[in-house]
């Protein structure tokens, strides 16, 4: 096996392959990166188990300059191989395997020899030939990930709370994020579902990798779910995962559906007011803000205390504050989570009582998009 | 003369300590008992005042505690003290009085129990 490569161009692709690949691995070849050279490109493949990453340079693609000499196929430590490839003297570089897998990769006057691994032993990367797929613009999907991981838990103890669950019918995707505390949920009309229906659980930390290596030039990216695995194609770079099993909890009666106060604000605004009363209470044992809304004196002031340090209180700036008193208090992180993923808009918040959930939606688009947050019981 | 002076000493010391113990244990008891009767106290409380609540009827003010079932007030009293009464993990404590959404469902919810 023999080709030579554009080194900026490798190292981009690279970039992407190694975020599956882990330090550590249950099968040490899992720590080696995988290359296989066909007749018209050159194929990267890394995977930690959960997530396998696969990136193809094809000979078409200029900027690359790949020419191939020989076909064939290795298993290269990862680290050590990205480290070298980074630290190349000239722009172009040539990968040469050898007898026994001695792989030697020159560029310049520099001259690496490697010991590589057989590529035979590499696991097989899941076979997805689902014939259907979901078409979703690849901004969108960025935004859906970035909006719904945040309620992700983090805790191993409920596997099934760490996974987004992803539910697609009637031409509609709703995706659900809940660690129990905090809730986010999104949903977005999709025109060429084809009448396709899914019921599946993305772990979140896939979901976070694969956001990373959507970048901005890219236009789509093509969805295909089997049952225990889901792949998405971005461009050049197929992205596998794992599903998690299981049941997700019905998370559709936890939203409540009347309210009994209900008041506006900028997100900017509030955010800026819960993030200085956070300062204090992240200061005390229990993390706390109390939001005390009067609609008859037309005020709302947040609260916290530390009782070492002291305490804050400020005036809310808002609008249309409807309904009946309310005195509650909430973990003022799951809130500033919350604002930031709605970017500078306009927000109702709208409360039931001071015990039961409270929900966050957007003023201009009530239907889609929907977080809810948990209140701290205080007495 | 001094080692006698010593050892009558440890052995006063001694007395004082096997009284201080007597006196510990006897502390210990009665807060014990105290203690017992304050929640025997508090559930009579409860109950009387179920009670009352019964005999006023219709009279009494509807906030939202008293709507809740018997069953669903229990429900409330474990998650106040801090345990979870979900179905997905019951019985196991809210670490440092983490809101659990889904047992506010559970002793909120508008479904039937």
């Amino acid at each position: 096996m023999k080709f030579s490569i554009s080194r900026s161009q490798f190292i981009k692709t690279l970039n992407d392959v190694q975020r599956a690949i882990a330090s550590k691995a249950t099968i040490p070849i899992l720590t080696g990166l995988k290359i296989a050279v066909s007749e018209t490109g050159v194929t990267l493949t890394g995977s930690d188990a959960d997530i396998s990453i696969e990136a193809t340079i094809t000979q078409s693609d200029e900027k690359a300059q790949l020419l191939i000499e020989e076909p064939g196929n290795i298993v290269l430590p990862a680290r050590f191989f990205g480290e070298i490839v980074k630290r190349l003297p000239e722009d172009q570089m040539t990968l040469t395997v050898g007898e026994g897998f001695q792989t030697t990769i020159t560029s310049g006057t520099s001259s690496f020899n490697l010991n590589g691994l057989d590529a035979n032993g590499y696991p097989h990367l899941p076979e997805i030939d689902a014939e259907n797929k979901l078409t979703l613009p690849a901004d969108i999907l960025k935004q859906i990930i970035s909006q719904t991981v945040i309620a992700v838990s983090n805790q191993e103890s409920r596997p099934i709370l760490t996974g987004v669950h992803i539910l697609v019918k009637d031409n509609q995707l709703l995706a659900v994020a809940t660690d129990s505390h905090r809730l986010s949920q999104r949903k977005l009309e999709i025109n060429n579902g084809q009448g396709l229906e899914y019921d599946v659980i993305i772990p979140g930390k896939s979901l976070t990798e694969l956001s990373k290596i959507i970048t901005d030039d890219l236009e789509e990216v093509d969805l295909r779910i089997t049952e225990n695995q889901v792949l998405f194609t971005a461009g050049p770079i197929k992205f596998y995962s794992r599903l998690l099993e299981g049941n997700y909890p019905d998370t559709d009666r936890l939203i409540p559906h009347d309210a009994t106060t209900t008041i506006e604000f900028n997100t900017q605004k509030l955010l800026a007011s819960v993030e200085r009363a956070s300062l204090l209470s992240h200061a005390s044992q229990n993390n706390v803000v109390r939001l005390v809304l009067d609609p008859e004196a037309k005020e709302g002031t947040i609260y916290s205390n530390s009782p070492e340090l002291g305490n804050v209180q400020e005036s809310l700036a808002f609008e249309n504050l409807t309904g009946e008193k309310l005195d509650i208090s909430f973990n003022p992180d799951y809130m500033k989570d919350a604002l930031r993923s709605f970017g500078p808009t306009d927000i109702k918040v709208a409360f039931t009582s001071a015990l039961r959930p409270f929900t966050l939606v957007p003023s201009e688009d009530e239907e889609n998009f929907i977080q809810l947050i948990t209140p701290v019981r205080t007495f | 003369m001094q080692k006698e002076d010593l050892y009558d000493q440890l052995q006063a010391l001694q007395k004082a300590q096997e009284t201080q113990l007597h006196q510990l244990i006897g502390m210990q008891d009665d807060l014990a008992k105290v203690l017992e009767e304050n929640s025997e106290l508090k559930i009579e409380n409860t109950h009387l005042r179920a009670r009352l609540q019964e005999l006023e009827g219709a009279n009494g003010k509807d906030d939202d505690t008293q709507r809740l079932s018997k069953s669903r007030q229990n429900l409330e009293k474990l998650y106040e003290q801090g345990f979870h009464v979900c179905t997905y993990m019951y019985g196991s404590r809210r670490e440092n009085n983490e809101p659990c959404a889904f047992c506010l469902d559970v002793i909120y919810g508008q479904h039937q129990l």
